[in-house]
């Protein structure tokens, strides 16, 4: 059953190089945080009822509903429409993502040592090698918090191999992460947005020597 | 042999159930479900019409392409009955056979020396270039689960797996289905009805041909619809059923891919024309992902 | 007792923050720092013992919270006179004294941190408090600058939070439930080298950013160039610290490891790397807090090289720690001042300063003296140590290279310096209404004058502290 959302979040991936639109974006993160959730609820089921039951709830709230609210409201407020020509065109940036997707298969078969539950560790590798290159390609500063989502991700997804053992303290640590992340980045986009009325980064590229 | 008489009764009715489909939900009057057979034995009718730059090619090669149709509906098995002709690894022949039809198609639109025709030639080169990856690794990767390489053994064994195989066949359905629709040029690559020269593909290939051929071409476009609507079915369809019931969820099943295939058109706009080749090495890419998850749960390992 | 210090700051700082009067904030200040010297001091007396399950008063943490307590003194005062002159609100005010605490707060639960999560928690904290103050200002560039200090710290801290999460996967296979430092030390042998050494290539990436070392130092460079002197201050000696310490922490782990000789070539080429970045960039700055940041940047590539020495090595990177918060301190408490005459950080716009502040022009004398390592700064002592260190671990063209780039540092420092304090005042520049007050730098004085003493003539307690500090790493 976990392959079933290895795959779906593979392809949500794929999904995130071919969209353009800011709202597609959001809502590629909703899904990718309903298809963790699955992945949570199939895998982590030998530690004890309360732990399960609060990552349960944390992934399902924080990364399905908080995270995609907020950043509405940012796109809202700054009239985010569209990702103006990244800059490597859609066409590459999907044949790249296939080639990270092998790169990560290659990496994740090189580490593997048996004894962990390395099932995840191809679409975390991927999703955080991936998370990097959309920040990379994209030119506007709201695409840079959505790549950094992915790569929370991605961690995410790292955690669980160890979330057996070592349950609450991972997971409080991505959820300090992502609040941290959304509110801070949240509102500075939104000073952004007003001081320089665009959240283009090359407005962002005055200190210099 | 009874596979064959069986894709051959579900071609024509496939592209009215499709025109059906589009009329109920545009809420307009529906044209009859033999409509287009009424249009087709039209033009079976009339007789073709040459230019004078044509060659040759430009005259067999509508047949040739029918043919190749025909022909690679041999190779496909329905549940429990085997196709015509069956070997090891058929697909590629299959696949192979498939694009020797489109290559006739390609050259003889070249030859006509219309400018408009060789830009759809263009074009529908490129997207079967794109496309045929995705087909080549999803088969890849049924054949690796399962360890068969012919259409029937494939689906064969495919049938006795457990969980694993529904996960794999839902992708494989999803991925065959856009496959089918990029082939025979339907929405969101290619729009049938538009006459807009700038954005036909494949209409603009067929626009000099006239007649006998014209037919030819429309009869062999049901024809692959209905071989992909039989793959697609071959993965629903259990080995162990008696023969009434696979036959029956056959049916049932291309007129569901027909009604889906409408519904996609209906509720989906054309793509842009340059956002195509994104779009359809976006499938070879889910191919890829398929691919890969078989090497994980088969685990075969590359590296070590 | 920690848990009481920090609800106890928590406390005072919400009280300053929503309270907003002077008179409130200038006592709760003033009890804070009482607070904070209180609580190092009683570390220093209960030395190596657990004071949770989380904290541990351990050498390292008690010698660079002392560090801290000074130097926040130091900052509070210069802040007040910042805050003065520059004539903020009362709530401006109030956010930033309350910023301030939470930030040594941050910074304190850092340091004394047993257990990586909570390090790794309290280093997260000390990253937006910072970003607070550094937008301080609220112009264009700082909107520009503390963006891209967020951004790439909360990445750098992602990457060290993984490295982090590799370190636990091979922890868990060999029965630790937990993340104590001590726990892993004492595992660390059985741990599986590759993983290790993955570990420790992404925690020292991620607290790069912090430390100021090679991949992400570019963050704390452009934070320098807008935020505040004190900030600045602040920023470029007990933050450093704190990336210095995180990475020390993971150090410690592998030392006794299989992998130390992998990994102190790897401190040995960021430290040459950062030493190089520092000295291509010093030769294009302009702008005199960058170079101070780059100053920074070298230093730190320094430490690491001392770390990646070993040997005498160790005991010197600790040193060079210390010695360059207190030098680079006081540089940025007098740049403060050098802001007052001529309202520019443009080294261009800034000459003849001797002429107009006969003390000020003295202190950054003996400051540049001091941070370029001349004798009899402290400084000259731990870059001796480290050379020889280098010299004896058999790393020479390691060490000969250093001292090749270190050359170009100077010359390029010197220049501007001179340039600084010995030029023509430049015309035009109305300087009636800039009130200084000499006794200002006496904070400075004091500062470098315990450099030196520590330098020369070392008192017993604070050799046995960095003595204790690296007696786990042999």
């Amino acid at each position: 059953m976990t392959y079933l959302f290895i795959i779906l979040y593979a392809i949500t991936l794929i999904y995130f190089a071919l969209s353009e639109r800011t709202k597609k974006f959001i809502w590629l993160l909703a899904i990718q945080g309903l298809i963790l959730f699955g992945v949570v609820f199939f895998s982590l089921n030998e530690i004890d009822i309360f732990d399960f039951i609060f990552i349960l709830l944390e992934t399902i709230i924080v990364k399905t509903m908080v995270v995609p609210w907020f950043l509405n409201k940012v796109r809202k407020h700054n009239q985010l429409k569209r990702e103006h020509e990244p800059y490597v065109p859609v066409f590459y940036s999907i044949i790249v993502v296939i080639l990270i997707l092998m790169v990560s298969f290659l990496l994740s078969s090189y580490l593997n040592n048996g004894n962990m539950h390395t099932q995840y560790f191809t679409v975390a590798f991927t999703s955080i090698i991936f998370g990097g290159y959309f920040i990379i390609i994209h030119k506007n500063i709201f695409s840079n918090v959505v790549g950094y989502l992915i790569i929370e991700n991605g961690i995410f997804l790292l955690s669980l191999a160890v979330g057996s053992v070592m349950p609450i303290m991972v997971n409080l640590a991505i959820l300090l992460d992502i609040f941290m992340a959304v509110l801070i980045l949240g509102l500075f986009i939104n000073r952004v947005g007003d001081t320089f009325k665009s959240l283009k980064t090359e407005y962002l590229s005055k200190l210099k020597d | 042999m009874l596979s064959l008489v069986l894709i051959l009764i579900t071609a024509p009715f496939f592209v009215g159930i499709i025109l059906k489909v589009k009329a109920k939900f545009a809420a307009r009057k529906m044209p009859s479900i033999l409509q287009p057979i009424y249009d087709v034995s039209r033009l079976f009718k009339k007789g073709a019409v040459y230019s004078t730059t044509t060659s040759i090619i430009f005259k067999i090669a509508p047949l040739v392409y029918f043919s190749s149709v025909v022909i690679a509906a041999f190779f496909i098995p329905i549940g429990s009955l085997k196709g015509v002709l069956s070997f090891n690894a058929d697909f590629v022949y299959f696949a192979y056979l498939l694009a020797f039809g489109k290559f006739m198609m390609i050259l003889a639109a070249m030859d006509t020396g219309s400018g408009f025709e060789g830009m759809g030639a263009n074009r529908e080169a490129l997207y079967s270039m794109l496309i045929e990856p995705a087909f080549f690794i999803l088969i890849v990767s049924l054949a690796l689960f399962t360890e068969n390489t012919s259409f029937y053994g494939l689906f064969k064994s495919l049938q006795i797996s457990t969980n694993l195989s529904y996960i794999l066949g839902l992708t494989a359905i999803y991925v065959l289905m856009y496959i089918a629709m990029i082939e025979n040029s339907r929405s969101p690559v290619d729009d049938p009805n538009t006459h807009l020269e700038l954005t036909m593909i494949h209409e603009v290939m067929v626009l000099d041909n006239s007649g006998f051929d014209l037919a030819l071409i429309h009869v062999a476009t049901w024809l692959k619809f209905s071989i992909y609507g039989a793959l697609i079915s071959n993965f629903i369809i259990q080995m162990e059923w008696p023969l009434y019931w696979q036959l029956g969820t056959y049916f049932l099943i291309q007129v569901a891919f027909a009604g889906v295939v409408g519904l996609l058109e209906s509720f989906r706009a054309r793509n842009k024309l340059g956002k195509n080749p994104q779009w359809i090495i976006m499938l070879s890419a889910i191919a890829i992902v398929l691919f890969l998850t078989t090497l994980i749960i088969t685990k075969k390992i590359i590296l070590y | 007792m920690l848990l009481i210090f920090f609800i106890f700051s928590i406390i005072l700082c919400l009280s300053v923050f929503l309270l907003k009067k002077k008179i409130i904030t200038n006592l709760l200040s003033k009890i804070f720092l009482a607070a904070h010297s209180f609580i190092s001091i009683n570390a220093y007396l209960k030395i190596n013992q657990f004071d949770s399950p989380y904290y541990k008063f351990d050498s390292l943490a008690v010698l660079l919270s002392f560090v801290l307590s000074i130097l926040s003194v130091a900052t509070f005062y210069h802040s007040y006179l910042y805050l003065k002159r520059h004539k903020v609100s009362k709530r401006q005010e109030a956010n930033y004294y309350a910023a301030l605490m939470m930030l040594i707060t941050a910074m304190t639960s850092a340091y004394f941190a047993e257990n990586l999560a909570v390090l790794w928690a309290s280093v997260e904290a000390t990253t937006l408090l910072v970003s607070i103050l550094i937008f301080y200002e609220h112009t264009e560039e700082a909107l520009e600058a503390t963006w891209k200090y967020l951004f790439i710290c909360s990445v750098g801290i992602a990457f060290a939070f993984i490295g982090i999460l590799f370190l636990s996967m091979t922890a868990g296979n060999n029965g630790l439930t937990n993340l104590s430092i001590s726990g892993l030390i004492s595992i660390a042998k059985l741990m599986d080298p590759l993983w290790l050494k993955i570990s420790f290539l992404l925690a020292l990436t991620g607290f790069s950013a912090k430390m100021g070392l090679f991949p992400l130092h570019t963050v704390a460079v452009d934070a320098h160039t807008v935020a505040p002197p004190p900030i600045s201050a602040f920023i470029s000696t007990t933050l450093m610290n704190v990336g210095f310490l995180a990475i020390y922490r993971i150090f410690t782990i592998v030392a006794h490891t299989e992998i130390i000789d992998w990994v102190q070539n790897v401190l040995l080429i960021v430290g040459l790397l950062s030493v190089f970045m520092a000295t291509i960039q010093l030769q294009r700055v302009n702008h005199f807090k960058r170079m101070f940041a780059f100053s920074s940047l070298e230093h730190m590539g320094i430490v690491a090289l001392g770390l990646g020495a070993g040997g005498i090595g160790f005991y010197a990177a600790i040193l060079h720690l210390v010695f360059h918060a207190f030098t680079k301190a006081s540089l940025f408490y007098q740049v403060g001042q050098i802001h007052q005459f001529f309202k520019s950080y443009w080294i261009k716009d800034v000459s003849g300063y001797f002429k107009l502040n006969p003390v000020g022009g003295l202190s950054v004398l003996f400051c540049f003296i001091s941070i370029l390592a001349i004798p009899p700064s402290g400084l000259f002592v731990s870059e001796f140590l480290i050379f020889k260190a280098l010299f004896i671990n058999n790393h020479p063209f390691v060490a000969i290279a250093v001292l090749v780039l270190l050359s170009f540092i100077i010359y390029t420092i010197l220049k501007n310096v001179l340039h600084l304090l010995y030029d023509d005042v430049p015309v035009g520049l109305n300087f009636e209404n800039v009130k200084v007050n000499q006794y200002e730098t006496i904070s400075q004085f004091v500062l470098l004058s315990l450099v030196i003493y520590l330098g020369i003539n070392p008192p017993l307690f604070f050799t046995n502290l960095i003595n204790g500090a690296i007696s786990v790493l042999n």
